[in-house]
Parts: structure tokens; C-alpha cells; sequence
């Protein structure tokens, strides 16, 4: 859905837009005066229609519940180019990252592959498999054939923290 | 000069991007840097940060505290998106009491301790800023003059420059000093700084494959022998999935992309073989007969 649709009936939270505040650390945010040299410069803006600005003012007028449902916020590459220009240190990059957490505690619209990486990371303590790769001459190859060292999964006792870690707001 | 510095590879690295472990491997020490692994493989954080901030800032500072165990002060993180993970947990357990207060707790109860004294390197400033580029020269046995390149510095190293990055955020130079340090050429060109989409492939792996393929599209325009990357993310989609980022441009791409470790292990006269070249997907079969020729 599009922000303009799920704007239409949308009241503003201000409880919710605190939380974010809480989790930015700062509250820089609130200094965004809408220079929009973050969405002239956004990578995802071409083919995704992220316009950082608007997340700014969104959040700022308090539709936060609204951003944190929508799937525009899953759009952001991370290229740091917002945090980068943004003159008021207003940073869309970490307004994202927080939207992106609050919408993980509220179990919504989350694409698949960042919960499967966090049960890869718990069960082996890396996000992905080990690959069996091939040359340009299509021999089979992988990190023993290749000579490369092993190197052991985390040790019993990560996986006990990590949950714990998980589980803090 | 001769260092010792404890290497993290994040993921990437050691899961596919074999290539640019093995070039890291080989190279380094033959340019004064000594390489010591840490006890076990894990995670910087990337992808948890979209899920919990304090979670990834947690595995950030596990990676920090393996480190220590070296009792090395510096740290190599040849992967850029794992620079910055790590960069930025290093800020918030600095800035933030209970954050700090809590995931120290956390790793004392697997007996580990959190270092924030260790200095984080990548490849890139490693070689320019601590080896220097005169040493890396001198240590050219095999001149790539004739060699046109073009660098992509990827994202996340050299942004935001509050955090403290490898290099300048709109300018980056460090990279092609290197390049140029091989007797190659490296150009300037308008596409330099857009990113390879690799996030995008946990979302939106078609808009990933297009933000690929645009750029290599571009670089491929400009006449140049390859492309030159630094981040295991940047390889695997100008690299790895260069023939399927070509299907979302309508463009047939071949152009040849290497690591910048590769490029500089034929300056220095290594076997292709132990740099990984035999494992890049890009057709760098053109490039290699113009370095031994």
C-alpha cells in the first residue's frame, strides 16, 4: 500500500513517535526543516519511490504506527548517503533502522530473509550458509578444496546471550 | 614494516566470497601484515540491526571482545558492511551507559571482555594509511601499465564521515592511489559512487539485480579493462551476479571484475590460482592476458 493510501484515515500517535525518539537516542530528528537533500540523493528513490524526507515529517507529525506497517520502510539500500547530507543530522538512515524495529515488536509486513539470517545466526553464528562455488570453468569448489582454514562456530553459550540480546527493546 | 593485526571476516567472506579471502590472504602478508584469525566465525550484526539495534550492537561488540583475545590492538574487516556495523556498535556502547553497562554483562557471562580500544581497519586504509603506498610500490614486481580501471569504493566505509571512515565521503581517493600504485590507471567516472544494491537482495532482489547492473552497464560504457571492488557484498553483485543483474537492464554485460587484493597479488607476481581468479564469474580472462602479456 502507498503512504497516501495508508495516510487516509491515519490519526496521529504521539506515544508511538516518542518510542522512536527513544530509540534514535536523540532527538535530532525533530530539526528536520525539509531540504530534501536526502531524497535528491537516494538510491532507493529511482526504482522504489523512497522519499526520506517524507519519513521524516511523517514520523515528526506522529503517523509513526502507520510508517511502521507499510513496506516503504524495507525499500532503504543503506547506502548512508541521507545520514551523510542531511545538514541537521537528522539522520532518515537510523529513523528506518528504528521504524524497522518497531514493526519486528509489532510482527508486521517484515520480509522473510532478516528473520531466516537471525535463526542461521543462532544455530551456526553466521547469517549464511557455507556455498559450494564453481570456477569459470565450472569445477566444483569449496573452502577445503580451496585450502582455506576452518574456523568453528561460536561456542556453547552464544546461543543462550544472543536470545537474551534479542529480547531487549 | 611489519605488523600483527587479528582479522574478522563477517559472513560474506567465508560463506562465498572466497576470491577476496583468498587475495586477502595471500597479499597482505607479502606486504608486511601478519594475519591472525579470530577463535570463531560469527556475525557483525548487519542484518539483525533491521530487527533489534541493541542485538546487533551486541554480536558487534561479541566480534570486538574476540578480538581481544588475540591481544592484538588492531582489527582487519575487509568487509565494508561489517566496518560499519561494528563502527557504529563501537559509538553506542561508548555514548550509551546502559547499553554499554548491559552488553558487557552479557559477554562476561561467556567469559569474554569488551575491548573498545581496538582500532578497526579495512583494506583499504590499512594499505594506504598504515603500510603506505610507497611500500606498496616498492613491492610491485610486476607493473600493470597499459591497465584501465575503474573503483568502486562501495558505501558503507566511506559513509557518514561523524562516524569516523576510511575516506572522504563525496571524494574518495585512497582506493585508486592503490590501483595507481599497481602502475595501473584508474578513471574517474559520474557512476562512482552509486551502490551495488546488495541489501536490497533481502527485500527486493530485483531492484538489487538493477542498481547492479545500471552501474556495470555504465562502467562497462566507458572503455575500461575492469572494475575494481573492495566489499564481498559489491563482488558478489558486480561480480557473481553479473550475468543475471544484465536480464533486469536488457544489457549484455561482460566486463571484468576483480578484488582490489587480486589486482594487487598480479602486481605483485602471485599465482592466479591462490589469488581465487579461477572463481571470479566476470569474464577477467580479457584483463589477464593483457597483465601477462
Amino acid at each position: 500500500m502507498g503512504l497516501t493510501d495508508l495516510m487516509s484515515m491515519a490519526k496521529p500517535n504521539l506515544e508511538s513517535r516518542e518510542k522512536i525518539l527513544r530509540k534514535l537516542r536523540g532527538r535530532e530528528l525533530i530539526n528536520c526543516f525539509q531540504c530534501i537533500k536526502c531524497t535528491s540523493g537516494c538510491t532507493a528513490l529511482k526504482l522504489l519511490e523512497l522519499k526520506p524526507h517524507e519519513i521524516e515529517k511523517l514520523v515528526n507529525f506522529g503517523f509513526v504506527d502507520e510508517l511502521a506497517a507499510s513496506d516503504i520502510i524495507w525499500t532503504c539500500v543503506t547506502c548512508l548517503k541521507c545520514v551523510q547530507r542531511c545538514p541537521q543530522k537528522a539522520s532518515p538512515y537510523h529513523v528506518i533502522v528504528a521504524l524497522r524495529n518497531l514493526a519486528v515488536e509489532r510482527e508486521a509486513n517484515v520480509p522473510e530473509a532478516f528473520m531466516k539470517a537471525v535463526s542461521q545466526i543462532l544455530e551456526t553464528g553466521l547469517a549464511e550458509a557455507y556455498q559450494k562455488v564453481t570456477t569459470r570453468k565450472m569445477e566444483a569448489c569449496d573452502r577445503e578444496s580451496l585450502k582455506l582454514p576452518k574456523i568453528p562456530a561460536p561456542k556453547e553459550g552464544f546461543q543462550a546471550v544472543f536470545l537474551k540480546a534479542l529480547e531487549e527493546r | 614494516m611489519r605488523v600483527k593485526v587479528a582479522v574478522f571476516w563477517g559472513c560474506c567472506i567465508l560463506a562465498s566470497q572466497y576470491a577476496y579471502e583468498m587475495s586477502v590472504r595471500e597479499v597482505l602478508p607479502k606486504l608486511g601484515v601478519e594475519l591472525v584469525d579470530l577463535r570463531e566465525a560469527l556475525c557483525c550484526g548487519d542484518p539483525v540491526r533491521s530487527v533489534n539495534d541493541f542485538a546487533a550492537n551486541y554480536l558487534s561488540a561479541r566480534v570486538l571482545a574476540l578480538a581481544n583475545l588475540t591481544g592484538l590492538p588492531d582489527l582487519l574487516v575487509p568487509c565494508n558492511r561489517c566496518h560499519f556495523t561494528i563502527s557504529e556498535a563501537k559509538r553506542a556502547v561508548e555514548r550509551d551507559k546502559k547499553v554499554r553497562e548491559k552488553i558487557v554483562g552479557m559477554l562476561k557471562e561467556e567469559g569474554l571482555e569488551y575491548n573498545p580500544n581496538i582500532k578497526v581497519w579495512h583494506v583499504i586504509d590499512l594499505l594506504h594509511d598504515c603500510v603506505g603506498l610507497k611500500s606498496v610500490g616498492k613491492a610491485v614486481v610486476k607493473p600493470l601499465n597499459g591497465l584501465k580501471l575503474a573503483s568502486h569504493v562501495g558505501c558503507q566505509i566511506i559513509r557518514y564521515s561523524d562516524l569516523g571512515r576510511v575516506d572522504d565521503a563525496e571524494n574518495p581517493r585512497k582506493m585508486d592511489e592503490l590501483i595507481r600504485a599497481t602502475g595501473a590507471e584508474s578513471v574517474d567516472y559520474n557512476e562512482k559512487l552509486d551502490c551495488c544494491g546488495s541489501h536490497l537482495m533481502l527485500s527486493h532482489p530485483d531492484t538489487a539485480l538493477s542498481l547492479a547492473g545500471g552501474k556495470v552497464k555504465a562502467v562497462q560504457g566507458l572503455c575500461v579493462d575492469g572494475l575494481v571492488v573492495s566489499c564481498p557484498d559489491c563482488g558478489l553483485m558486480f561480480d557473481s551476479k553479473q550475468k543475471e543483474a544484465g536480464t533486469t537492464v536488457g544489457a549484455k554485460l561482460n566486463l571484468p571484475v576483480l578484488y582490489l587484493t587480486q589486482l594487487l597479488g598480479l602486481a605483485l607476481n602471485i599465482e592466479q590460482e591462490k589469488l581465487g581468479l579461477q572463481l571470479n564469474q566476470s569474464p577477467v580472462d580479457q584483463l589477464l592476458s593483457k597483465v601477462s602479456a
